[in-house]
């Protein structure tokens, strides 16, 4: 290992994983000046279902398919933010032009193609966002019948991920001129790191969340979602020692792929898929199609679970005996956060149509308690990403990397950990302790959650599903699958179909009916 | 440098497309101890879980 002169803050303003920090914290700083009572962030775009016709009495007009988050969660500024409607596109594209540019012209990246790129790639992103929300790919089966539809295909909002996917990936293999001209923002690393920080966010207004929730549906949610928190967590440490090895045995032992090919696949097909086989690949130092492949390959099987699970775990097994154990395994077998999330809330819509069916009416669940434990042991997966790949570049450059005879500065440790996983954890930290500090979800404190709700919403969904939009429009967009194929990308296709189906899956229902079983809804029939 | 820039990034520029399946390393016995310390991790965690979390099957 060459001995490398630098600094512990090298690059803090020239490397794309700073500028996902930088970018990732300066509108979470924003967003937490809602508890000042000015609200920065509410003009985040975010699309709704929509239906060309809508019918009488239903919903999806055409003319809200974009809204301003703020016009739904703002406490001071409401009525301005309801004012912007489809303009929030705007908004959003000229504030987060601004703010990337920035980061751009520090990087030294060629900023005139960079802007064109980036306007291209943001505003296709937007048009395939809106396509992904027609009521026909996002509409849930109970929901059909409000947009006057008598088939959907449920996708929910992975619809979107998916075409965004397609999309670049059309553009990248067909448009490949055009692809190489975008490529200079087409930056999905970048993208992703940035939606982590958003994530964490999302991880510690939680609780925030929760605290609503148990309000309305008493004692007996607040403890159901305190038992979430801790079985998810354990459930998924255990899980998520046993997947790692697992899958790098099997891509090493039986498949005989290189160690850190297979790291990055053990990540990503163990962990949560794009995020984490980007982190693994920058930890062990892996070739970047590497990450790429993994990437391509963890939404694509996504895509695949999405459409299989929910029904399997309705239909065939758990059913309706141990929705918690479906919801959580679902949580721990499906690789994005978005895909999961969708499956875990078609998931949920199925088992309250099932249990209603079953019961005569006799027994309801509330909504988004299975999405919930679908999405509790998902989070807690996302938060192994910064730890295991910060265990990852601790073997790597001390054990194997390491030549004899060859030093290792402690300072390359620094220099390999995945930085955005610092935003991700102050972005967390900063929101749990809000949450804590005042009153956990007490009376006195709820003006100030409220508040804090007000802006973490738009940073934790408008933002963060954004970011994920353009890391899946941005991927498609550098992935040529002719170069892939050249790369013998079959081979790892089989890799992930053995190791999902064979080991993942059923060891992930295993845990959570170890952890979950017998595990009760609170019924609100009545 | 430039290479190690380069290293685990998606960035479109640096893509390239190299056999990253072949020429699998010998299995090493570092290997052996990251695979085998991260079972007995699960399983520690496994048992302490079970008797900890209040809705594991052991409760």
């Amino acid at each position: 290992m060459t001995s490398v002169n630098r600094k512990w803050y090298s690059g803090m303003l020239t490397q794309e994983d700073w500028w996902a920090v930088w970018l990732g914290l300066f509108f979470f700083g924003l967003g937490l000046l809602s508890i000042a009572g000015v609200d920065l962030v509410g003009w985040a775009v975010y699309p709704k279902k929509w239906v060309f016709n809508v019918p009488e009495g239903g919903t999806g007009s055409i003319s809200h398919a974009f809204y301003a988050l703020g016009s739904k969660y703002s406490l001071t500024a409401k009525a301005f933010y309801k004012g912007l409607g489809w303009w929030s596109i705007i908004w959003t594209y000229v504030i987060f032009t601004i703010a990337t540019c920035i980061g751009a012209y520090c990087m030294k990246w060629d900023l005139k193609r960079y802007f064109v790129g980036w306007t291209i790639i943001y505003f296709l992103t937007i048009a395939t966002w809106f396509v992904g929300h027609h009521a026909f790919f996002a509409a849930n089966k109970t929901n059909w019948h409000k947009y006057g539809l008598n088939f959907a295909l449920s996708l929910g909002g992975g619809a979107s991920f998916i075409l965004a996917l397609i999309i670049g990936l059309i553009i990248g293999n067909f448009f490949k001129g055009f692809a190489s001209y975008l490529s200079e923002a087409a930056k999905p690393e970048w993208f992703i790191k940035t939606a982590i920080v958003f994530l964490g966010v999302k991880v510690g207004y939680l609780p925030i969340k929760a605290a609503a929730t148990s309000a309305k549906l008493g004692h007996q949610m607040a403890d159901l979602t305190g038992h979430l928190f801790l079985a998810g967590a354990v459930a998924t440490i255990v899980a998520y020692m046993i997947f790692w090895p697992g899958v790098y045995l099997i891509a090493r032992r039986i498949f005989k792929l290189p160690r850190k090919t297979a790291a990055v696949l053990g990540s990503g097909i163990s962990i949560c898929g794009v995020s984490a086989a980007v982190a693994t690949g920058g930890a062990v130092r892996a070739k970047p199609v590497v990450s790429i492949m993994v990437s391509a390959l963890v939404v694509v099987w996504a895509v695949i679970e999405l459409v299989v699970l929910p029904g399997f775990f309705t239909h065939v097994w758990p059913g309706t005996s141990d929705p918690l154990v479906a919801g959580s395994a679902m949580g721990m077998a499906v690789k994005t956060d978005g895909a999961d999330a969708a499956a875990g809330d078609l998931l949920d819509e199925f088992l309250r149509n099932k249990i209603e069916v079953e019961t005569n009416g006799r027994v309801k669940w509330p909504e988004g308690v299975i999405t919930t434990s679908a999405v509790m042991t998902k989070v807690w997966i996302d938060m192994f990403i910064g730890l295991w790949a910060f265990v990852l570049a601790m073997v790597w450059v001390y054990k194997i990397d390491r030549r004899p005879g060859e030093t290792v500065m402690a300072s390359e440790v620094w220099h390999r950990f995945p930085k955005f996983v610092l935003g991700y954890f102050t972005a967390w930290f900063i929101y749990l302790a809000i949450f804590f500090l005042n009153g956990a979800g007490a009376p006195e404190g709820m003006h100030v959650l409220k508040a804090a709700k007000a802006g973490a919403v738009p940073v934790e969904k408008g933002f963060r599903k954004l970011f994920f939009m353009l890391t899946f429009m941005s991927l498609g967009i550098i992935t040529d699958f002719s170069k892939l194929a050249e790369a013998k990308f079959g081979r790892m296709v089989w890799v992930y179909f053995v190791a999902l189906f064979l080991f993942i899956i059923p060891v992930a229902v295993i845990i959570a009916y170890l952890f979950h079983h017998g595990m009760t809804i609170p019924n609100i029939a009545g | 440098m430039a290479a190690e820039k380069s290293q685990g990034a998606l960035t479109g520029g640096q893509y390239e497309a190299e056999d990253v399946l072949a020429d699998a390393e010998p299995w090493d016995p570092i290997e052996t101890k990251l695979v085998v310390w991260s079972f007995v991790i699960a399983v520690v965690v496994l048992i302490i879980g079970l008797f900890i979390v209040p809705t594991s099957i052991l409760n």
